[in-house]
């Protein structure tokens, strides 16, 4: 009897700190931005904070006696893939469009590459080896966003050195942390996407702001994109979901104003908030120009962004902006660059055997900038390296270009990665060249709709070397390359 | 032409390549015309180029992409700067130069073929040189800097020297014995090594070891075609002619051992460079088109089938060395020939130079020419073949107006023409031993041909 008692207590107490939820944290946050061409870019962003978890040992792995895992707000699907794979750190972005770095700057997200992009960080040490739990995740991912991210195979994974350091911390269990990185252009990102996207929030797209992800509006902006973010860092495991957007106010409305709100872009408002979201706001980044109105009144102004706190409410939300007189769209180039560098990547060359690789990098600032190129090709485009021509300002300096690392493709089974670095003295145009081969393919390699061509992946610039630090990378676009053999 | 002296018309040519050679750029021959067939992803000097940029920059050029030139071709890049690889005077220089050893070497093998020494001049010579020189099939490839080039040079010189090794050779009896024997041993050891350079650098050479030993074996390289006995060997003592083929391939192993060990060497003891080199022709991981039949074969097969067929296709070289080699042994420089032309036909990454040494051989076998049943043809369908390849590649890879098949079958008729040539080659020298022409008598008189009413 007296066992009895103390065993209805403990299931009180445990149910009590249950509902009082120390263990996981639950916040969301969406911010807008008005863009000089008129758009408005969104981001949503939903974090999950696991307190104190870390991420599993891949030495466990071969013992088979996992700890159980049991979630409120942490989606277990995800979960049981982390653990599974002994996976410390985890990106995954779907993205369709190609972002506008000139007029949009940077996004709140960095990873906006065309198609489909994984990278992640593993420990070794383990009874199943990277590559094997490598495979074991992409699968498993595929299946949980019905996303073809099987096919971010070998072909397509490549580790290059510096170019992605992991976000968050990793784990001192004395094993050596490897990475993996892989992306598909040509993996477009929909509605298909977006269903188990919000199978993973704890409030579905039922209140808070998931309520406003509303997949015909999503997937008829300009430019949209989702990506999951898991990283450990020591207070915890944090999850991160986003979904980034760049809707065009002038193209839906009847007048040239450039207003938005929540019933404009997304066609719904949060009617209420998620019970259990510890924190839920809304940022407007209050733009510098021009006279406007943001309704209704934000709770706090700070730093030229308003905020909007939208915790525990029950108050129906329809946050915008208005302005008084039509957008007139800015003819000439705007002379304040956005980004500290603006660049440019084109394949050139008519024939099927030969090509050019070019990008063209643009130093808007005074200093001297250095960054990290990185390029990951497919073994279909065959680098030429001796045929690397440097020209800053149309005179060749080949120095401008250094460290180089390469790893050379094998055919039909490994890309190439190159990376190095280039310096741009201040104010300066740096053209990067060099001769490509274009593989002859076997006919089954070739693509569905081959006379449509590949979509090579983007390459990746990183003003990491320069004082600066907190610049994020970024993703040159995507070449589209006609491809049409046999 | 042919009341040049033979010097004079090597000047010419000489020069003549040099200053092409200078003054076309390679690109504007090997992708931008269109000619796919003038090198292939084994010889094309852009590869080797950057094969050597990348050894030079501590990268194991090996470890994938396209560099798949011997490691030898590295160690020359040791000894020199970087920059005089895209140097164009080097270039046409070291070209012209490969070109002309090639030329000369074939006037040799004609001279001794001729039972004549190296240094006597023959009638022949001036045309020969013309053959080789002026070949288009030879110097586009050259032009386009194919490393298949220096692979001819080094081929025609192993065979010439391989023609001054023979049992008994010319002049023998007015010199001394022993300086004649020092000397045989002296080509027979130059003939050797430039054989296990060029299996170095080709692996087809495997092919045409035999009969080049043979010739090095037998008793001289004088044209048997319209005898043909059996093997004569050069040593006094017939019945024992093991020993001798044993010493001489053990002397091409240890060359080429010796290579191997250098290339690995090379390389920093590692043997990764052998896949990516030897096994290139056995595995064909890059499917460039090219001249051959192979490429659109394994473009189109099924994976499934993909390992059968390879083996199907290098066996299938394989098969014709034995034949062809009895069937010739009376005339083993014969024997050669034939399997060049067989090469050329079939080998799985040919350029245009292979058809050009078969072509350039012709020149040195005057004598089966009357014999031969349809030249006519076979030289039509080697002229479409040459013609339209060029043209095709352009509509298909540059123009997008055409496709592969077009290019692919241009390549059919050239091996058709190829195979027409061989056909005839091997009916030619058979026939020569029946003598006499078909509709004409000994006396030379036009026979009555009799058809029944």
């Amino acid at each position: 009897m007296l066992r009895t008692g103390f065993f209805v207590i403990f299931l009180l107490l445990s149910s009590v700190l249950c509902l009082e939820d120390t263990v996981e944290e639950f916040q969301e946050q969406l911010s807008f931005k008005s863009l000089r061409d008129g758009r408005v870019a969104s981001t949503f962003s939903f974090k999950t904070l696991l307190k104190d978890a870390t991420p599993r040992d891949p030495q466990t792995l071969a013992l088979d006696n996992d700890d159980s895992q049991h979630y409120t707000l942490f989606p277990l699907t995800l979960g049981q893939i982390l653990r599974q794979y002994a996976i410390t750190e985890l990106h995954l972005t779907l993205n369709a469009g190609k972002w506008n770095y000139d007029s949009w700057g940077y996004p709140d997200e960095p990873g906006v590459g065309v198609g489909a992009e994984l990278w992640a960080w593993m420990a070794d040490g383990s009874s199943l080896s990277i590559d094997e739990r490598w495979q074991g995740v992409r699968n498993a991912l595929a299946g949980l966003f019905c996303a073809s991210l099987g096919s971010l195979d070998e072909q397509r994974t490549t580790s290059p050195r510096l170019s992605f350091p992991p976000e968050g911390s990793l784990p001192d269990w004395g094993l050596p942390h490897e990475l993996r990185h892989a992306s598909h252009a040509s993996e477009h990102v929909c509605t298909e996407n977006l269903t188990p996207f919000l199978k993973l929030l704890p409030c579905k797209s039922l209140s808070g702001l998931a309520a406003l992800l509303n997949p015909h509006r999503l997937f008829d902006a300009d430019w949209h994109g989702m990506s999951l973010h898991v990283l450990w860092r020591p207070v915890g495991i944090e999850m991160r979901l986003n979904f980034q957007l760049v809707s065009d106010p002038l193209r839906i409305s009847t007048n040239k104003k450039q207003d938005w709100s929540f019933a404009s872009l997304f066609d719904r408002v949060v009617e209420k908030a998620c019970p259990v979201a510890k924190s839920s706001r809304v940022i407007v980044d209050l733009p510098t120009y021009g006279v406007y109105r943001v309704h209704p009144e934000p709770s706090e102004i700070l730093n030229g962004k308003a905020y909007y706190d939208l915790t525990n409410s029950n108050q129906v939300w329809d946050i915008g902006t208005m302005w008084p007189v039509d957008f007139e769209y800015p003819l000439s180039k705007p002379t304040e660059a956005l980004l500290p560098f603006s660049v440019r990547r084109s394949l050139f060359g008519s024939t099927q055997d030969r090509g050019q690789l070019s990008i063209v990098v643009t130093n808007n600032q005074n200093e001297t900038l250095q960054m990290l190129y990185l390029e990951t090709m497919p073994w279909i485009v065959q680098f030429y390296l001796h045929t690397i021509r440097v020209h800053s300002d149309d005179i060749p300096s080949d120095n401008l270009v250094s460290n180089i690392t390469y790893v050379l493709p094998v055919p039909h089974a490994r890309p190439a990665t190159f990376e190095s670095v280039l310096t741009l003295p201040g104010h300066s145009t740096l053209t990067f060249t060099m001769d490509v081969a274009k593989t002859f393919l076997r006919y089954t390699e070739h693509p569905p709709d081959a006379q449509r061509g590949w979509d090579l992946p983007p390459a990746f610039l990183h003003p990491s070397y320069s004082h600066r630090t907190d610049l994020p990378t970024t993703l040159v676009a995507s070449i589209h390359h006609p491809y049409l053999l046999i | 032409m042919l009341s040049l002296r033979p010097t004079h018309t090597l000047a010419l040519c000489i020069l003549l390549r040099a200053l092409l050679a200078y003054w076309i750029s390679p690109s504007s021959v090997s992708s931008t015309a269109g000619f796919l067939s003038s090198s292939s992803p084994l010889t094309s000097w852009l590869n080797l180029q950057e094969g050597i940029y990348l050894f030079k920059r501590g990268i194991d050029p090996y470890s994938g992409g396209v560099f798949r030139h011997s490691p030898l071709y590295l160690s020359l890049s040791s000894l020199l700067p970087i920059s005089i690889f895209s140097n164009p005077l080097f270039c046409a220089i070291l070209f012209t130069v490969a070109d002309a050893f090639a030329a000369y070497a074939l006037i040799g093998i004609w001279r001794l073929r001729q039972g004549l020494r190296l240094t006597m001049e023959s009638s022949r010579d001036s045309l020969l040189v013309a053959i080789y020189m002026l070949n288009p099939c030879i110097f586009i490839p050259s032009l386009a800097r194919s490393t298949s080039s220096l692979d001819n040079a080094c081929l025609l010189g192993a065979v010439m020297w391989a023609c001054e090794a023979c049992g008994s050779g010319p002049g023998g009896k007015s010199e001394n014995e022993s300086v004649v024997s020092s000397k045989r041993s002296r080509s027979k050891s130059r003939s050797l090594l430039l054989l296990a350079l060029r299996t170095h650098l080709s692996t087809d050479t495997l092919i045409l070891l035999p009969p080049t030993m043979m010739l090095i074996l037998s008793q001289d390289p004088g044209s048997r075609l319209a005898s043909p006995r059996g093997f004569v060997p050069g040593t006094k003592n017939k019945s024992t002619l093991t020993t001798p083929i044993l010493v001489l391939l053990a002397e091409w192993f240890l060359y080429w051992t010796l290579l191997t060990l250098l290339s690995s060497l090379v390389v920093g003891f590692g043997s990764g460079w052998m896949g990516q080199t030897w096994g290139a022709s056995f595995t064909l991981p890059d499917l460039t088109p090219n001249p051959g039949v192979w490429w659109y074969f394994f473009t189109e097969m099924f994976d499934h089938f993909r390992p059968f067929f390879l083996m199907v296709f290098s066996v299938h070289l394989l098969l014709y060395v034995a034949p062809v080699c009895i069937k010739f042994q009376h005339d083993p420089l014969y024997a050669f020939f034939i399997l060049t032309g067989i090469l050329s036909t079939f080998k799985p990454y040919p350029t245009l130079s292979d058809p050009g040494l078969f072509m350039a051989l012709w020149g040195v076998f005057p004598e089966v020419y009357k014999y031969l049943r349809h030249p006519l043809v076979t030289f039509l369908t080697s002229l479409h073949a040459l013609l339209l390849q060029p043209l095709f590649a352009h509509l298909w890879l540059s123009h997008g107006t055409g496709n592969a098949n077009f290019y692919y079958a241009t390549t059919l008729v050239g091996a058709c023409s190829g195979g027409l040539a061989l056909v005839d080659a091997c009916w030619a020298g058979l026939r020569i031993a029946v003598g006499g022409v078909e509709g004409v008598d000994e006396r030379g008189e036009e026979k009555e041909v009799v058809t029944q009413q």
